[in-house]
């Protein structure tokens, strides 16, 4: 069996911009991607291989901009996720096993929905995940405030700090263990 | 505008008034724009004129030769990116500070104001309209937080706890915490510091452009300008997101909802002209 990584071992923050994805096995790799606003930050883990991802896109639907999409995949929520999950494959992650997170998509006080990017994003990615037969483990989605999300590599375990509160909380714990 | 000019006056550390601004604003207004006028406008202030040169020669603007004076700058970028950088570098020093009442820390509220004025400029630039008044109006259109922030450090439980409880803009809780509100602090200062109405009048109204009339449609660029820094999570404070859609900030415009993710990709295209600027005071 693998050895836990040390407390003591260095962690290397690897961030992920804006309309970007990043994929690890390295249990030193913490993956951050900073203040989502209205875009998602979905982050997979694969338990058994304890190898994951996480993604930061912005819109919901590439048609917008197909040239766009082939160079930003990551930008959109029809390009991103599958290339995100076959980065994942890429690692020996499988799709069964994987563990889905999701925060972010907060929205303003827009009751005529003219301004409804983050609802419109979270619209498309359960739209997709329905019809991948894929489910949402733990999410904190909406809102009127800014999430800054973690995934640590070693654990799976997936943290938010929100732009509201002093403290990071925990979406999704341990992921190991299940 | 008693009660506005009492809080500006009430602020024991005002940004200085950016004196070059307005006046090179209107120079730009004019048809045949006059270099060596602009020249001597801007080297009045020898720390903006370091600042444009350093940022002229950065990785973002350097061309084949470094430009070694303000003559060589502007002939080598034109007015309209020289004038982007004196309000860049302008605007920095007004908003570059931390705004704790706001839940802000330094540095964020001017990331915040360099990407809705980014944004801003693409808007503007696509509906045929005047993209440096545009950067400038969206730029400066939250200097009113950095007055408001000392007054709001003291009630920052109650005005969190307001917002949340009763879903309400940032703007009216304010407003009736305060008396005041910051756009309309923020409009009245500019005016103070003597730029030009329509300024004035779009940063008053950032978050109702239809009572910016007859500036409506320059509010409404900073307004969706705002908004778009705000949906590329560019947006901060404890409660980011506290504002109104307002449909009107479209239909002035004549624009729909669905040219607003055209805009995000736009907006994010220049992240890295955001960069340099954001990185102008550090």
């Amino acid at each position: 069996m693998l050895a836990a990584p040390t407390p003591t071992s260095p962690s290397q923050k690897v961030i992920v911009g804006i309309a970007e994805m990043a994929v690890s096995s390295n249990p030193a790799v913490i993956l951050t991607t900073y203040s989502l606003g209205s875009c998602l930050g979905i982050a997979i883990y694969d338990p058994v291989v304890r190898a994951g991802g996480l993604l930061h896109i912005m819109l919901p639907d590439s048609s917008i901009n197909s040239a766009k999409a082939v160079k930003q995949p990551g930008m959109f929520v029809d390009t991103g996720v599958p290339a995100l999950f076959r980065a994942a494959y890429q690692l020996r992650a499988e799709k069964h096993r994987m563990i889905i997170c999701v925060a972010g998509g907060a929205q303003i006080m827009d009751s005529g929905g003219f301004f409804n990017i983050g609802t419109r994003n979270y619209e498309a990615l359960t739209k997709l995940f329905a019809e991948h037969d894929l489910k949402i483990q733990a999410e904190q989605v909406g809102g009127m405030v800014n999430r800054t999300m973690h995934l640590n590599i070693a654990t799976g375990e997936v943290r938010l700090k929100i732009s509201n509160q002093p403290q990071e909380v925990i979406l999704c714990k341990n992921s190991t263990t299940t | 505008m008693q009660e506005l000019d009492d809080y500006i006056n009430k602020v024991k550390s005002l940004p200085p008034a950016p004196r070059i601004l307005p006046e090179l604003l209107s120079l730009l207004r004019q048809d045949d724009v006059d270099s060596d006028r602009v020249v001597k406008l801007i080297a009045f202030d020898p720390g903006i004129t370091a600042a444009v040169l350093r940022l002229c020669n950065s990785a973002c603007f350097a061309g084949a030769a470094p430009a070694g004076d303000l003559h060589e700058a502007v002939s080598r970028l034109g007015f309209k990116q020289v004038y982007l950088l004196v309000a860049a570098v302008s605007g920095s020093k007004m908003l570059g500070s931390a705004q704790k009442g706001y839940g802000i820390d330094s540095g964020e509220l001017w990331e915040h104001s360099v990407v809705a004025a980014v944004a801003a400029q693409s808007i503007a630039r696509s509906c045929g309209d005047d993209e440096s008044l545009a950067f400038t109006a969206t730029l400066l259109h939250d200097l009113g937080k950095i007055v408001l922030a000392e007054a709001l450090e003291h009630i920052y439980g109650e005005l969190v706890e307001s917002s949340q409880s009763q879903q309400t803009p940032l703007i009216e809780t304010e407003k009736r915490l305060l008396g005041v509100q910051h756009a309309e602090i923020g409009g009245r200062l500019l005016a103070r510091w003597n730029f030009p109405e329509n300024i004035v009048s779009a940063v008053w109204f950032h978050h109702q452009p239809a009572g910016a009339q007859p500036h409506e449609k320059l509010a409404a660029y900073v307004y969706l300008g705002n908004m778009v820094a705000y949906f590329m999570g560019y947006g901060f404070g404890h409660h980011a997101f506290a504002l109104r859609g307002r449909a009107e900030a479209l239909s002035i415009l004549n624009l729909k909802p669905e040219c607003m993710p055209g805009y995000m990709i736009e907006t994010f295209e220049q992240l890295q002209l955001v960069q340099s600027l954001v990185k102008i005071n550090t």
